[in-house]
């Protein structure tokens, strides 16, 4: 029988033997069919780069800023080392030892889990649709700076040039760019307003760009992240030494530095350092898990996990750093030009030379006028402004009124303006970018380990239609309106899901899967078990802050009252408190409800599916 | 000329101070004007004297020339109440009847057409000459054809869409390339090669002449 085996060719090289067992077969298959970074430092970079976002910057100094400066490291790192380094740790070990997305990897938890990552990618969508429409303004603010004169520098005139349009005059000019010019608002959210065109435009491109970061998936972030989790750096040391050499700089330093240990006792701080530390890694949006996927088996996720995590909150330090100095800056301008409007007007009431009054002696003289003539004083005090530079410091600003209001007032008052717009925009650029690739990737890696969408579509298809779905539904945030559901989307869209996704995480990790066998898998990837601590602070100390953090978000919201949302009256100038109407609230519990509810759904099919006879039991 | 010329300057010195006292200030027909030279040249100030208000009158003069074309003087530009500060009314009188005034309006008019020739002669700006009561006349921004923005944008959005064209495309040919060479030697462990009970397998290696190539290094090793 053996001759009809035999070759007429001769018997040519002996083929590999490759015994076939069926776990290390498939293991085999997926080492070879799951892609994979071509370096672990791209996959530290992509950590890295995905963590590091806006939020560093635009909403930590807030925080250090309205709980007592320094002191707010206090609670910040405690909360890192109690809750942001284990949960980034756990997701991490999650991803690598499942190799699949955040769907597949919660089933293989347990099969009643799925509904887990269904909620995360649910709750990575929204963050998809609305985040690429701020690095849209991003893109706007950062073409709009290749001018002789920035366009937020001056106000427009009106109509027969005799000064400038009412709505700037009120507000500032860069308030008035970035509200009438950069989204054209409307005054309620209930007013639609057309599509802006310049900002679908400028959406189209974000898209596109995101699209050329993930076309192939982990081969093409992998080269991206290089840049993206990098030069975002240069720029924040170009700006810290700018910064640091501007005039004023150091009232803003002094400021941040001196801390106000009083602001300790109070709960909100806690609760702010504890929720700034989760939102700020990105954890429960399943981007780790999916990340952590593509690792190789034996990667030491360990020392990235930390190191990752200690790179995000320094940066978040350095970039407070950095926005205190521009703060010192603008506050202390702010302040000499209120100072000279009050010599101004002292001057021109009283007629008296110009140089007898200066920045020094102007407390001397409204005493001395007060005294010699007391009643032209009398009619001058309402048009005198008082002039305060703790006041100005004390105006803390987050979100984009920071990093387009605040931060563009600083600039166009520094030397050479077109070129530090430029440079801070394209570092926003990279920041939101950034983040963005991991958000996609959340979506993406999910859906590829669905056999059918392997088999019919290709990468490029995929990660193209991904693209395409988000770009035509976040063109709704483009519309005059559309700052204000972006507003909605991003106070409730993720917010209260990720918490209850982190806490079913590591509750199932602990209890469910086993504390013991999550412990056993870390040591067959990386050689050695998590020590006491880990195990200690993943079983009780992080589930009790998350519980906690969940509870104080419950109340806060029923206790909040009908929710409002800042609405910009052009007449008035400035953003006036609006409650939401009905339909926008019933839609804030949809948002709230929508991710969430997979988690039981899921539970209940998978349930469902079991109980039926026919049904197989699947791995 | 000249004689009559002198004889009306010395008329108006002697008339001078008295239309002065009369006509000056007139809050309907005069404006005041506040100067703020330290202000706009800092070290290279110049002392406000006599000569310098001598230019005021004589641009102001210029002014209301340009405007309608009457053989104004510098005796028809009337000033009072300087101050220290450098803020003074003035009223301008009508050239032919030095006793009517020149109204309101028409001097309003006629500052804000030669505004930025009056600021220039002293070297000041709108913010720095003040003419109180009369609204700047704001240079209008040169509005350039095509957005800047837009020829940025442009630029990008291509580069981009080349870019991603072009990864698209090699892609594509990176695939029909693999499926060119998979046909004959490539394992394709997915599909029917491996069996997944256990034992050994090899790769199915297929030749020109289609027998598999499996076994041969088997033959030495299988007994009947």
């Amino acid at each position: 029988p053996g001759e009809e085996y035999v070759s007429r060719r001769g018997p040519g090289p002996r083929p590999p033997l490759i015994l076939c067992d069926p776990q290390k077969e498939s293991l085999r298959m997926e080492k070879e069919s799951r892609p994979s970074w071509e370096q672990p430092a791209q996959f530290v970079l992509a950590c890295v780069s995905y963590a590091v976002g806006l939020g560093n910057v635009w909403r930590f100094p807030y925080l250090c800023q309205m709980h007592g400066g320094g002191g707010f490291l206090i609670p910040y790192l405690i909360m890192l080392v109690l809750e942001g380094v284990p949960l980034f740790y756990m997701e991490l070990a999650v991803g690598q030892k499942m190799r699949l997305g955040s769907i597949g990897a919660w089933s293989a938890i347990s099969p009643y889990l799925g509904g887990v990552g269904i909620a995360s990618v649910v709750a990575s969508i929204y963050l998809c649709l609305y985040y690429n429409v701020i690095n849209a303004w991003s893109f706007w603010y950062l073409f709009h700076s290749f001018q002789e004169v920035l366009p937020w520098a001056e106000c427009p005139l009106n109509s027969n040039h005799t000064g400038y349009l009412d709505e700037c005059r009120k507000a500032t000019a860069t308030q008035y760019f970035f509200y009438r010019e950069t989204l054209n608002i409307t005054s309620a959210i209930s007013d639609g307003g057309g599509v802006h065109v310049g900002q679908a435009l400028c959406l189209l491109l974000a898209w596109m760009v995101v699209y050329l970061c993930i076309i192939r998936g982990i081969a093409s972030t992998g080269k991206v992240v290089y840049f993206t989790a990098t030069f975002p750096y240069l720029v924040l040391f170009v700006y810290l030494i700018r910064g640091l050499t501007l005039h004023g700089a150091l009232n803003g330093l002094k400021y941040m530095f001196t801390p106000k240990l009083e602001q300790l006792a109070n709960p909100t701080t806690w609760i702010n350092a504890a929720t700034q530390i989760f939102y700020s890694l990105g954890l429960g949006f399943g981007s780790l898990i999916a990340f952590a996927s593509y690792n190789h088996h034996n990667n030491n996720f360990e020392r990235q996990a930390i190191a990752v995590s200690l790179i995000n909150s320094s940066t978040s330090i350095f970039a407070c750093i950095v926005t205190f100095s521009i703060y010192g800056f603008k506050a202390t301008l702010n302040y000499e030009s209120c100072l000279e409007r009050v010599k101004l007007l002292l001057l021109n009431t009283f007629s008296l030379a110009e140089d007898t009054i200066n920045v020094d002696n102007i407390t001397y003289w409204i005493t001395e006028l007060n005294k010699t003539h007391p009643n032209q004083f009398a009619d001058l005090l309402p048009k005198l402004e008082s002039c305060d530079l703790e006041a100005e410091l004390d105006t803390a600003v987050e979100g984009t009124g920071l990093a387009f209001i605040v931060y563009t007032e600083a600039i166009k008052n520094m030397p050479l303006p077109q070129l530090w717009s430029v440079l801070y925009f394209f570092m926003l650029l990279l920041l939101g970018l950034g983040s963005m690739l991991g958000n996609v990737t959340a979506v993406t890696t999910p859906l590829r380990d669905l056999r059918f969408v392997t088999h019919y579509l290709s990468n490029e298809t995929t990660n193209g239609l991904v693209c395409l779905f988000c770009l035509v539904l976040g063109l709704g945030f483009t519309t005059r309106s559309g700052n204000y559901w972006l507003t909605m989307f991003n106070d409730y869209g993720a917010t209260f899901a990720l918490l209850l996704i982190v806490l079913i995480e590591i509750i199932s990790v602990c209890y469910i899967y086993g504390l013991e066998q999550f412990a056993k898998d870390i040591e067959d990837m990386i050689g050695h078990r998590p020590n006491w601590y880990w195990k200690i602070v993943w079983a009780i100390v992080s589930p009790l802050i998350i519980i906690m953090l969940f509870i104080f978000y419950i109340i806060n919201y029923i206790m909040g009252g009908t929710p409002t949302y800042q609405a910009w009256d052009k007449d008035l100038g400035q953003s006036v408190t609006t409650p939401y109407p009905p339909y926008a609230q019933a839609f804030i519990i949809l948002l709230l409800v929508s991710s969430i509810i997979c988690i039981p759904l899921s539970a209940l099919y998978t349930y469902c599916n079991r109980q039926r006879p026919e049904s197989t039991i699947s791995v | 000329m000249f004689p009559r010329l002198h004889f009306a300057v010395c008329f108006t010195a002697v008339l001078g101070p008295t239309l002065v006292h009369t006509l000056c200030p007139d809050t309907a027909d005069g404006y005041k004007v506040r100067l703020s030279i330290k202000t706009a040249l800092g070290d290279d100030a110049y002392k406000w004297d006599e000569s310098e208000m001598f230019l005021f009158r004589a641009t102001l003069a210029f002014a209301m020339r340009k405007y309608n074309q009457k053989p104004y003087e510098v005796s028809d530009v009337l000033v009072c109440n300087e101050t220290q500060r450098v803020s003074f009314w003035f009223v301008v009188t009508d050239p032919e009847n030095t006793s009517e005034l020149i109204s309101g309006k028409d001097v309003e008019r006629a500052v804000r057409i030669s505004r930025n020739r009056i600021n220039n002669a002293f070297l000041l700006t709108d913010e720095t000459l003040e003419f109180l009561n009369i609204p700047p006349t704001l240079a209008v921004p040169a509005e350039s054809g095509t957005p800047p923005w837009l020829i940025v944008f442009g630029v990008v959005i291509g580069v981009v869409g080349v870019g991603i064209i072009a990864l698209l495309i090699s892609s594509f040919i990176q695939k029909r390339r693999k499926k060119g060479v998979t046909e004959g030697e490539e394992e394709d462990c997915e599909e029917e090669a491996c069996d997944k009970g256990n034992g050994v397998s090899h790769p199915v290696e297929e030749g020109a002449d289609g027998v598999n190539r499996g076994f041969v290094g088997d033959i030495p090793f299988t007994k009947l």
